[in-house]
């Protein structure tokens, strides 16, 4: 049957027009349901400022609000504030808030509430991890009920690096809220004791069963967030997991074990699995001092009686290890040989694999310039931890290396809390395989790797490596902290003070049918855009 | 009888305080102390002093142990140094998804060892015999996580997720928290393969013990006698012998909670379940001192109850055994 061409000409309108609004409406946001997530390791506990672990802080983002979020391509978004100016000499930084942004128990989220909760960070009673990246600051005031402005001693560069993404980023906390509960109400999630202004409230947390957050209605973005509920379970085992995903008991894990990443695409093959490049570095560390007087943690220091000697650190670190070939055992070629502190995906990142190119003839001779050779054989042990069994493999493949140019390396596996004992307690230790923490910047490494934090476990006493860090932080121009963030680089690989192995490959899974989710590694976890297409 | 067992439940309180004194020093004398998870990002030394100060973890350990018990004494289990939580709720709310999985695979153990240990003993030295050894001798060799590997491959690969490969799913009535998935047949769901995993073991175990009380008992001349007066097989063998061939049995299971507790452990983390075994396997793994005591102190305190039920239950199978 022919039509009339003035029908004709109407359904080819009316079909160019579904065309053209069907997708749309198929990705058109669905609202409700709950969104099943698998954690691979427990939530320490819920004071946010203070909980140590990832999976504390993807369950501190989606119940707190911050001030500025950062998007994968770094640019920087308002979160509770709508707008910001930094002064043009660093040292002032002025947030305007949005109106009508809510904490969970009503109150308003105000100038004064960023105040107290930055004071609060800054407070050494307070015992935050973030303490030390505060320290740039000088003072916070309040201008009026929707302005508060931060007043720096120094230029900070990263300053907006840190509010969004160093950790948790700022969580903002509720005054009245904090007050009226303890610190351990808070720790144990008890009702209305963890208060933030984000997208999701906590419903209920029982240790080493799940964590419920609900939708919080009065979120300050409207329509936001689509789930009804999130619900976290702790599942270690990653077989165990991935059954559950297979089975589709769970629609996301948010760390997914990186040597199964192959058998999931066989398994499920419609599971969207995100990943990008490493931010996280693997690194075989090795410890350059020891307590002069036998004391742990004595600022008399003395060459550890192996790797004190900057010869034997580059005959082992630099010239006798085989990055490569570790990075095709170990992750099967899922990883990026790295020389280099900063990973290939943070910010400022330089390629110096040159500078230490696997050459076991050179080790040998080193070795052998510093007194190692047949008569007298190097020998060291190798501490891995048991939290990732890439790590024993990495030391595995280490030995191997060593023995190739007449060492002996002793592996010693422990579990988590003994090898935190040992390397923050400057115990005996002469090598550890560990990949330690994801890092935005290069800055946000400097309390791994200066010369007087806690955490840098090698307790080298370089002074020169606190100039380089607080010369990258101050400089504005981000032309000059290239080339700065390039020297620091260099002067680690020289000096083996950390001794990289190659980036740590992190990855997220999710079910087809979960929409919506912006990957940006571990910084930014956000489940208010996510909605369920079922 | 009741001396008796007023002697042995007052047995019970020093093999407990016992247990839990030899946990607690053992935990000690262990590498590591929790403090540095707690403080993690923010350790530093001086803060850790402190720490150690608030909690007590500076005294000699007699004196914390003296101090954990004056607590107990109170009803107070104390509370989890990492996440501030009770202990006491924790158990609570953990016990019942450990107890029903050790229950159910008990029950599946002797479902599975006592038809076996009968076939094997009625026809000693057939292919039925052999048969059932070497599958108990298999069982005996398989560990839990492997045969837990293995069922989840089988039945929540294989099969399409026929049964769930993680979580728990409460019985109608008995949720402890705010929430839960609570339903019948998704309980069952949800136990039978780590139940199964962790029986098969018990099962093969008590199969071949069974098996030799069977042999033992069948040869002996009240049985011969029960027969020659023309009882039937049926009887002769269930009523007579098996009763009293249970008896060693009986003890062994008895015993065998100790390893069922411990099964637990990796089953319960294989399964994800939120129960006493993982709960127990974290307390260890953090150095959570308040949170292992609370778990050796309720597991202690099941083991010599059971083993406590255990030795009553002999009257039953043999009336001769008096207690005084």
């Amino acid at each position: 049957m022919r039509l009339p061409a003035r029908s004709s000409a109407l359904a080819t309108l009316l079909t160019f027009a579904w065309v053209l609004v069907a997708p749309a409406d198929a990705q058109a946001p669905k609202r409700g349901g709950t969104l099943r997530v698998s954690y691979g390791n427990e939530i320490a506990h819920l004071d946010f400022h203070t909980a140590p672990g990832y999976e504390m802080m993807w369950v501190a983002m989606n119940i707190g609000c911050g001030l500025v979020n950062i998007t994968p391509d770094g640019r920087f978004v308002g979160d509770a504030a709508e707008s910001w100016q930094v002064a043009p000499d660093g040292l002032l930084y002025t947030f305007k808030l949005k109106k009508s942004v809510l904490f969970h128990d009503g109150t308003a989220v105000d100038a004064a509430s960023v105040k107290f909760s930055i004071d609060r960070l800054m407070d050494p009673n307070t015992k935050s991890g973030m303490r030390s990246f505060y320290e740039s600051i000088h003072s916070v005031e309040v201008l009026d009920p929707l302005t508060v402005q931060i007043r720096l001693k120094h230029p900070y560069a990263f300053m907006l690096h840190m509010l969004a993404a160093y950790r948790t980023g700022l969580v903002l906390y509720s005054p009245t809220a904090t007050q009226k509960f303890s610190l351990e109400d808070r720790k144990q999630g008890k009702p209305g004791a963890v208060v933030g202004c984000g997208p999701f409230k906590l419903v209920e947390w029982v240790k080493g069963s799940h964590l419920v957050m609900d939708r919080f209605d009065k979120y300050f973005v409207a329509g936001q967030p689509y789930l009804d509920r999130v619900m976290i379970r702790v599942i270690k085992d990653p077989v165990a997991e991935m059954a559950a995903f297979k089975a589709g008991e769970i629609d996301f894990i948010a760390s997914f074990s990186p040597e199964h990443v192959d058998n999931l695409k066989v398994q499920a093959p419609k599971a969207q699995i995100m990943t990008g490049k490493e931010t996280t570095p693997m690194l075989a560390a090795m410890k350059v001092t020891v307590p002069a007087d036998g004391k742990p943690m004595s600022k008399e220091r003395k060459p550890h009686p192996i790797f004190g000697d900057l010869k034997v650190r580059k005959a082992v670190g630099c010239y006798g290890i085989d990055r490569k070939e570790i990075v095709k055992i170990a992750f099967k070629g899922q990883a990026t040989p790295w020389v280099g502190m900063n990973p290939p995906g943070t910010l400022d990142t330089v390629d110096v694999n040159h500078l230490c190119p696997y050459d076991p003839a050179k080790a040998k001779a080193m070795l052998a310039e510093a007194g190692y050779g047949p008569s007298k054989p190097l020998t060291f042990d190798i501490i891995a931890d048991n939290e990732k069994s890439v790590f024993n493999v990495i030391a595995t493949v280490i030995k191997e290396q060593m023995a190739r140019l007449g060492a002996t390396a002793n592996i010693r596996v422990v579990d988590k809390v003994s090898w935190m004992n040992t390397t923050l307690q400057d115990g005996p230790w002469d090598m550890y395989v560990e990949d330690l923490l994801s890092l935005i910047t290069l800055d946000s490494n400097g309390y791994l790797s200066n010369s007087s934090s806690t955490w840098s476990h090698p307790r080298h006493n370089d002074k020169r490596t606190d100039e380089l860090y607080a010369r990258y932080a101050r400089e504005l121009d981000p032309a000059k902290r290239k080339a700065i963030a390039k020297e620091i680089q260099e002067f680690f690989v020289e000096n083996m003070y950390w001794n990289n192995i190659s980036g740590s490959p992190f990855y997220m899974v999710a079910q087809p049918w979960m929409k919506g989710y912006t990957y940006n590694a571990e910084f930014e976890v956000h489940y208010h855009t996510v909605w369920l297409d079922k | 009888m009741r001396v008796y067992l007023l002697r042995r439940l007052l047995h019970i309180v020093p093999t407990v305080l016992m247990i839990t004194l030899v946990v607690f020093v053992m935990m000690r004398s262990v590498p590591g102390d929790p403090v540095v998870a707690l403080l993690g990002d923010a350790y530093t030394e001086e803060d850790a002093v402190k720490v150690r100060e608030v909690y007590g973890l500076d005294k000699p350990v007699l004196v914390q142990y003296v101090i954990w018990l004056g607590k107990l004494v109170r009803g107070d289990w104390g509370a989890s140094i990492l996440s501030g939580r009770p202990v006491l709720q924790d158990v609570l709310v953990r016990l019942p998804v450990t107890l029903e999985l050790i229950l159910l695979s008990m029950a599946i153990a002797l479902a599975i060892a006592i038809p076996a240990a009968l076939i094997g003993a009625l026809r000693q030295n057939t292919w039925a015999d052999y048969t059932a050894t070497s599958v108990a001798m298999i069982g005996v060799s398989i560990p839990e996580f492997f045969i837990g590997v293995l069922l989840l491959l089988v039945f929540s690969f294989g099969l399409n997720g026929f049964l769930p490969s993680s979580g728990w799913v409460y019985l109608p009535g008995t949720c402890p928290m705010m929430v839960c998935g609570v339903s019948l047949w998704g309980n069952v769901q949800h136990v039978l393969m780590p139940a199964i995993a962790l029986g098969v073991g018990r099962a093969a175990i008590l199969t071949r013990l069974l098996r030799s009380s069977m042999l033992e008992v069948i040869r002996s001349e009240y049985v011969t006698t029960a027969r020659a007066k023309g009882l039937s097989e049926r009887p002769v063998v269930l009523k007579h012998a098996l009763k009293n061939a249970l008896i060693p049995t009986v003890t062994v299971m008895g015993l065998q909670v100790g390893f069922l507790i411990g099964g637990a452990i990796v089953v319960e983390t294989l399964f994800a379940m939120p129960g006493l075994g993982t709960f127990g396997i974290d307390a260890i793994i953090a150095r959570d001192y308040q949170q292992v005591q609370g778990f050796a102190l309720i597991t202690a305190f099941a083991f010599v109850v059971i083993n406590l039920l255990v030795d009553l239950t002999y009257t039953f199978l043999d009336p001769r055994i008096r207690y005084a």
